[in-house]
């Protein structure tokens, strides 16, 4: 043979390997690839409940409020709304402005397909549709109850061209909510996906297929979106507001190295062109990272932590070599990890006969003191969470570092006394089942709890796994309180311990968000008088009273909140955050341009 | 004429069959699918809440309704839209469908054509080492698991560990070029894996034809081995060849696409199926399961067609 | 009785046709040891400490842990010999189980073949056919989720159409045979004549189907481990391999390897019997 048909292709196939696109069109654009470990399903405010949806959503929409790109702790400020709202005396009345001349984006659902503007009557409608089962509210729970006249308003058929008592556009750039008793956090809801402001032409026109085909005034508008990513575009009308660091908190001393000073006075979004991957699999999202010319924004999986990590004590260090090529930034986690009693369960909780239940009380203690914290820490949160004792995490402001640690306390032998004290032995021990998802992770943690309990006497075979095959099936078992040993985790909606406190209130009970089922009367009354309250030092010296009320009656085994590490590339000019300010610092990202990464 | 009578009555002996399939399948997944409910509900809801949401979803509706409904949609193919992200199934479908195509026939056409190749010298040099050599390596590449061969290619091709040639993941194809970028590793995992399998049955029907008393007597004469497989061996051996590649198509599509398209977090109609199965998505599990069972007596039909076109000795009847 | 002695003799032939294949006697070998390996663990002789945390996090292979240990402190080898028993505990359930179901639907379609009961055996495979086998296993692992055994059923119910299929094509053409038109004619009752005549001369088609399912169970059961639809309660080489799959990039290669090759070996053995079994069985097949 003359000529090698093989290596002519090979070479043709190589040539058509070098042309790697964005796709058409896209030369000379700013393109930023961010990814998340996670997609949503929907992009419908009402339903953003996963910090996934809620990324989305705050880019593709506008919300009355937002939270500081920098600020650390968290901070407010205003986003739509002129300036934080006028609020009465007794706390029941908020009167918010909002901003004159800020349009939706062009859609044919609008008048010769011209978006209008955006006025206090959208932001009135957006919040009634939480009401409207139609929607299929899943935020409605924040304001349900709160806001004056809307449960009425629901039971006469959600019709829209009803008034709410409660919530009212007194102009058209003028909103007023009041509300039926103080609502301290009301603004931070104001802040999140779910109280995006929608307008009701698109609504009506797409129907059911409002949840793909957003129409907002956020920085972004949408072009594509399915189940492995969403490419967003620059909106050309949004409204020209030019960073000013010092307002968004800008501390030098911490984000000077990002090189975050160059994006001062700049007018937002400074990309043109934002594609968010959504990558469940944590080694995938870190080859596509570390590839180059893919997605720009990862987490270190925890298979490679020790590889990629020089040191995780007392702060995370990078090795050289990744370092060298990448920005990265950690902080622990706005929320916790904790494995709950469900107390609905007569075996292990409240049981008619008080004898039974006393001893109920010193098993749960018993396997509290089994588990053991720095293991569970060490193997699936690579030594680098911060285990704390109760339910108040260390990211909130009512945070008590010198808390007793008793809870947190790993002593098998102690464990050991407390079952032969309340009568325990291998013969009479309940048989326990642990739930959880079918996945990798959540089998290793059923075996390594099982081991603990198996070294303080625990028969192994009346330990269970409960497995569930997707995690919409085990969210119903919780909800059903047919689990009785429950993994969980909680990601705080809004940087105040109210919002974790609430998980053990009693009448939040199945299918509420407690899933402990826990019922204490003390507690209830301390809730109810606390969540009316603003931020003080008596209402934190209440929150810790509720948090002790919880660990004495061992319904928990708890808490550890994650550390998070986030890395960027370093032609990114970023301060990224996964959970608060989320999707909100997205408008904020430059890219650029090859060559000019060094400062 | 005779044919078109022969495809209706064919057709209408496929309705029983698509009936029992939509049967079953809706019944595992009304009885015991996941309950979407749960996916739609906020944090703290309550058991009202939770009432409008499955009457919503018409779960409380009587079984029988809600299979005739289903039925209605296959025969209108409206399936209304997606439980989870409310994007109408059909617009899903057109969207994803063609991803999986072109995403598993490159090696669908190429584990097939492969297959033929190295069973046809296989069959020719029976019993030599290169029959035994393609034989054993047959046999191993049917022993070694899907998921493992797709672990290992994308280690060794796509990542920084490897030789880091093609993307990790994804999809973002726009022109050819991109599309040989992304295709390139899932379809060299196709092959291997289908390989063995082909290569054997291939084997097997072309050393029963060789066997024949003509084909004997040809090679006898001296008749040029070109010529010899491609008159005798592959044209008598058409009809098993094209039973087993019909009868692969309406699986390739959703099985073969399945492992593939989770792994690689392609955007393809497996993808979706399995995310409808794992939450319950009814809308889109339906269109699915009630088009694969249309597809499949379509193949059916067409395949008794193709016999008779293939081999007149087939008859009608 | 012409026929029985005939069987005989198919029997002695095809033992020694096997005997002589040296693949087919190695292959045998190795199922053969994987199998004592299962029968230890069923009995509690090894493979016990599969679920003990004691060990240190990826320790490497070593005279403690000869395989090394998973991220948190298993014995990897003790979990690949504890897996074997999980291969066999599916692998015999559902290749004895739907090779069972398989010769009896496909010996009562063939036997009654054309009529009523043919037709709705038909119908039924067709049906179980045209549902792809990932979804339908799905469905049916959701179906009877907590159930241990629900892949096991999944599994079953899908397998056993191929053998139903050739079983009825063997049996229609047994019929015509002078035997059974014999039996008949002397008015043996019909379940006898399927049941003594008919189906006894369709073993060695059932017992190759049996190892070819075999086999599929243990590959499926790896992939539906993978997807979250498998084994619910131990350890199986499925689970080992959706654990590695976090691990490999990460330089602990032991778990990934470990259940490949022991998965691999098993797998490999049994097609290669697979095919010696075939060879010695069918009187037709000229081997390879």
């Amino acid at each position: 043979m003359s000529f090698h048909p093989f290596r002519l292709s090979l070479i043709l196939w190589m040539a058509l390997l070098a042309a790697c696109s964005a796709g058409p069109g896209t030369d000379g654009l700013k393109i930023y690839r961010h990814s998340l470990g996670g997609r949503p399903t929907s992009l419908d405010p009402v339903q953003s409940a996963t910090v996934y949806a809620n990324h989305l959503v705050v880019n593709l929409y506008d919300t009355l409020y937002a939270y500081k790109y920098l600020a650390r702790p968290y901070q407010l400020k205003p986003n739509l709304a002129v300036a934080m709202p006028e609020v009465s005396d007794d706390g029941l009345v908020y009167t918010i402005h909002i901003k004159k001349g800020v349009h939706f984006i062009d859609d044919p659902c609008f008048p010769e397909g011209k978006g209008r503007e955006v006025t206090a009557a959208d932001f009135v409608y957006s919040m009634k549709r939480h009401f409207d089962p139609k929607s299929r509210s899943q935020g409605s729970w924040l304001w349900a109850g709160k806001i004056e006249g809307m449960e009425a308003w629901k039971k006469a058929g959600a019709d829209y061209d009803r008034p709410v008592a409660g919530l009212k556009a007194l102009d058209r750039y003028t909103i007023q909510i009041r509300l039926t008793r103080p609502f301290p956090q009301l603004v931070h809801t104001l802040a999140q996906g779910f109280s995006a402001i929608v307008p009701r032409e698109a609504v009506e026109r797409y129907g059911r297929e409002f949840s793909i085909h957003p129409v907002g005034s956020g920085p972004f508008r949408l072009q594509t979106f399915d189940s492995v990513r969403a490419v967003l575009v620059r909106n050309p009308k949004y409204r020209k507001e030019p960073i000013d660091l010092a307002y968004e908190g800008y501390d030098p001393e911490r984000q000077a190295r990002y090189g975050i000073a160059r994006i001062q006075g700049k007018v937002p979004p400074l990309v043109d062109r934002l594609e968010i991957h959504f990558i469940k699999e944590g080694l995938s999202r870190w080859n596509s990272f570390t590839k180059g010319d893919e997605i720009q924004f990862a987490s270190i999986p925890r298979e490679l932590l020790d590889e990629v990590l020089l040191k995780k004590q007392p702060e995370v260090v990078l090795r050289a070599r990744y370092a060298k090529k990448y920005f990265y930034t950690s902080g622990l986690e706005n929320g916790f990890v904790h494995t709950d009693f469900n107390m609905k369960d007569p075996k292990i909780g409240y049981n008619p006969d008080p004898r039974r239940q006393e001893r109920n009380h010193a098993l749960r203690c018993a396997i509290r003191y089994a588990f053991d914290w720095a293991e569970r820490n060490r193997t699936f949160y690579n030594d680098m969470g911060r285990v704390f004792p109760g339910i108040i995490p260390p990211v909130v402001p009512e945070f008590d570092p010198d808390a007793s640690k008793e809870s947190i306390r790993h002593d098998p032998e102690k464990a050991r006394k407390l079952l032969e004290e309340a009568g325990w032995n291998a013969a009479n021990l309940p048989v326990l089942t642990y739930g959880g998802v079918a996945s990798v992770t959540s089998r290793q943690m059923f075996e390594q709890f099982r081991g603990w309990l198996t070294r303080i006497g625990y028969p192994k075979e009346k330990i269970q796994f409960d497995s569930y095959a997707s995690f919409g099936d085990y969210n119903k078992a919780v909800k059903q309180a047919k689990i009785m040993i429950v993994g969980m985790g909680w990601g705080l909606d809004y940087p105040d311990a109210e919002n974790t406190l609430q998980l053990f209130y009693g009448p939040n009970g199945s299918p509420g968000s407690n899933a402990s089922n826990f019922d204490d009367p003390e507690y209830n009354r301390l809730y109810e008088k606390s969540s009316v309250m603003q931020p003080s030092p008596e209402r934190t010296a209440i929150y810790r009273r509720m948090n002790r009320i919880v660990e004495d009656a061992c319904v928990t085994i708890s808490g550890l909140s994650r550390r998070y590490i986030l890395l960027w590339h370093k032609n990114v000019v970023s301060y990224p955050d996964s959970s608060i300010v989320g999707g909100f610092h997205l408008k904020y990202v430059d890219v650029l341009p090859e060559g000019q990464e060094k400062k | 004429m005779e044919m078109l009578q022969y495809a209706l009555r064919k057709l209408i002996t496929g309705i029983p069959l698509i009936l029992g399939v939509t049967l079953i399948s809706f019944l595992l997944m009304v009885y015991f699918g996941p309950d979407k409910t749960y996916d739609l509900i906020g944090k703290n809801a309550t058991p009202e809440q939770i009432a409008e949401i499955r009457h919503q979803l018409g779960y409380d509706r009587p079984f029988l309704t809600r299979y005739l409904e289903y039925l209605k949609e296959l025969v209108t193919l409206d399936f209304g839209y997606s439980d989870s992200t409310g994007e109408r199934v059909s617009s899903i479908l057109k969207r994803t469908i063609p991803i999986s195509l072109a995403l598993v026939l490159p090696g669908f056409v190429l584990g097939n054509l492969l297959g033929i190749a190295l069973a046809l010298a296989a069959a020719w040099y029976r019993g030599r080492w290169l029959d035994k050599l393609i034989m054993g390596g047959s046999v191993v590449g049917m022993s070694v698991s899907f998921l493992i061969v797709i672990i290992a290619f994308q280690i060794l091709l796509s990542s920084n560990y490897g030789l880091g040639w093609f993307p990790v993941r994804g999809w973002n194809v726009y022109d050819f070029g991109d599309y040989l970028r992304y295709v390139t590793v899932p379809t060299l995992a196709t092959v291997f894996v289908a390989l063995g399998y082909n290569t054997r049955f291939y084997r097997a029907v072309f050393v029963e034809e060789m066997g024949r008393d003509h084909v004997r007597t040809a090679r006898a004469f001296g008749t040029p081995p070109a010529e010899l497989l491609f008159k005798h061996v592959l044209k008598n051996a058409l009809i098993p060849i094209i039973t087993r590649i019909m009868f692969s198509i309406p699986f390739v599509v959703i099985s073969g696409a399945l492992l593939i398209e989770s792994y690689f977090g392609i955007p393809g109609v497996g993808l979706v199926t399995y995310d409808a199965i794992t939450t319950g998505d009814q809308p889109v599990l339906k269109a699915v399961v009630g088009l694969t069972a249309a597809l499949f007596v379509l193949v059916l039909i067409l395949n008794d067609i193709l016999y008779k076109v293939v081999d007149p000795r087939v008859s009608l009847k | 009785m012409n026929r029985s002695r005939e069987r005989t003799s198919l029997w002695a032939k095809a033992w020694y046709k096997l005997r002589r294949d040296r693949i087919g006697m190695i292959s045998l070998g190795v199922v053969l040891l994987y199998f004592v390996v299962a029968l230890g663990v069923w009995l509690g002789l090894w493979g016990q400490g599969w679920s003990q945390v004691e060990g240190p996090m990826w320790a490497p292979p070593g005279p403690k842990y000869w395989l090394g240990t998973n991220i948190i402190g298993q014995d990897i080898f003790e979990r690949a010999l504890y897996s074997t028993r999980t291969a066999f505990d599916v692998g015999l359930v559902v290749a004895v189980l739907s090779t069972l179901l398989g010769g009896l639907m496909g010996g009562l379609a063939g036997y009654f073949s054309n009529r009523w009961a043919d037709e709705l055996i038909l119908w039924l495979m067709g049906v179980l056919d045209a549902i792809p086998f990932y979804l339908f296993v799905a469905a049916l692992a959701y179906a009877l989720q907590g159930n241990p055994y629900a892949m096991h059923i999944a599994m079953i119910a899908t397998f056993w159409t191929t053998t139903a299929r050739l079983v009825r094509g063997e049996v229609i053409k047994l019929k015509q045979f002078e035997f059974v038109e014999a039996a008949r004619a002397i008015g043996l009752p019909r379940r006898l004549i399927l049941f003594r005549h008919i189906l006894p001369n369709t073993f060695h088609i059932l017992l190759v189907q049996a190892t070819i399912v075999f086999v599929g169970a243990i590959k499926s059961e790896v992939i539906l481990s993978f997807l979250g639809l498998g084994v619910t309660d131990g350890v199986s080489w499925g689970l080992m391999i959706a654990e590695s799959t976090q691990e490999v990039q990460a330089g602990h290669f032991s778990n990934f390897v470990t259940a490949s090759s022991f998965l691999f070996v098993l797998v490999m053995a049994f097609n290669l019997f697979a095919d010696a079994l075939q060879d010695a069985l069918d009187p037709r097949k000229v081997s390879a």
